[in-house]
């Protein structure tokens, strides 16, 4: 009696053969059927395909050399100990720094008009002059601008020019 | 005391041949461990392959392939021969994988850095034969197409779905090294091919 070939195989049972593990009827009926059989064949072409791409583009990049280190575990404390060091030496240089900001700076130096350590006799000589100038221009006699319009207040009125 | 050797126990000289051939075959594979150079040579663009295919990231693969090279390298007296050499690695950048997925480290540079296959490149890479130009142009579109799909796939699926397909281990090596049972290696092939034939088939 020859098998029925034409029930083809299911997914499940084409699968099997495709992962190895096939039955003695999967097989019988592939070596008979074509459209099965090139359901495998197609399968196992695209592999090929794809893996003799995949090994080519590996095989296209050229790693790095492996290093084996002699005490990758030393080389990593020392590694360690190194960048451990540079943090606290970093550390150490912001927190001197700012203590000696805060030593020079005099406590509650908020917006205080102090002198500054930078000026100079000299400088606070001019600006001492200078400020006499413009108090000795405030206190002249001169009239106030707007008394040559001869302007007179009233009562519930406005500013008018007096009559000549 | 006399110390007993091959060649005076009491056994059939067929079996004693077979296991002198054994213990030759088994000497190959240490010498050929206690040259890294030579392991990378002849294992490294494999693994790389693997890797690269299964994480989907040239640069982690590459890294991978490094660390497991210097795993192997390091742990050569633990290579007890019950499986190929290409098995063992294969269990090895299996677990070095595993290692670099699971840090944070990886997630965080993953996020920063993120690096894909050219699956162009990889197409074009493919070795020339004399077939003609329309044909090979055919066979790149089908290169991408099953990369596609990989991509598509679960980590453990594809992972399995390479060392079936293109590692060539048994349903059996492969279950020992992931540490799988054997129908739940069965069951993820199933879903890979399964996947990878019904969008392959769609598009022939």
């Amino acid at each position: 009696m020859t098998p029925d070939i034409s029930r083809h195989l299911a997914d499940e049972a084409l699968n099997d053969v495709l992962i190895g593990l096939g039955s003695l009827e999967s097989g019988a009926h592939l070596a008979r059927c074509p459209e099965c059989r090139s359901k495998v064949e197609d399968f196992r072409a695209d592999m090929t395909l794809f893996n003799s791409a995949s090994i080519a583009w590996s095989q296209s990049r050229n790693g790095r050399p492996v290093e084996t280190s002699p005490h990758p575990v030393a080389h990593r404390i020392r590694f360690a100990f190194v960048s451990w060091s540079a943090a606290v030496a970093v550390l150490l240089i912001m927190a001197v720094t700012l203590w000696r900001h805060s030593a020079v700076a005099p406590p509650n130096h908020v917006n205080t008009l102090e002198p500054q350590p930078s000026d100079s006799e000299t400088q606070i000589a001019q600006d001492n002059e200078l400020l006499q100038q413009i108090n000795a221009a405030i206190g002249s006699d001169d009239d106030f601008p707007i008394q040559e319009y001869n302007f007179r207040e009233r009562p519930h009125s406005r500013l008018k020019p007096q009559s000549q | 005391m006399a110390t007993a050797t091959l060649s005076n126990l009491p056994i059939a000289s067929v079996h004693r041949r077979r296991i002198e051939s054994a213990m030759a075959e088994r000497r190959e594979v240490i010498s050929e461990l206690d040259d890294i150079d030579e392991l990378v040579r002849v294992h490294g663009a494999r693994i790389r392959r693997f890797v690269t295919c299964s994480t989907g990231d040239p640069d982690l693969a590459e890294t991978i392939t490094q660390d497991t090279m210097l795993r192997a390298f390091k742990g050569r007296e633990s290579f007890r021969g019950e499986c190929s050499l290409s098995t063992w690695l294969t269990g090895i950048a299996i677990n070095v994988t595993r290692d670099h997925l699971r840090s944070g480290r990886y997630k965080f540079w993953k996020q920063l850095k993120a690096t894909a296959v050219d699956v162009h490149e990889m197409a074009s890479l493919l070795p020339s034969t004399s077939v003609s130009p329309e044909r090979r142009i055919l066979a790149q579109e089908r290169v991408r197409e099953l990369y596609r799909v990989l991509e598509t796939l679960s980590f453990n699926q594809r992972t399995i779905f390479l060392m079936k397909f293109s590692e060539e281990m048994s349903v059996d090596e492969i279950s020992e090294i992931l540490g799988m049972a054997v129908n739940t290696v069965r069951t993820h092939l199933h879903r890979a091919l399964k996947a990878v034939r019904s969008k392959l088939g769609a598009k022939r």
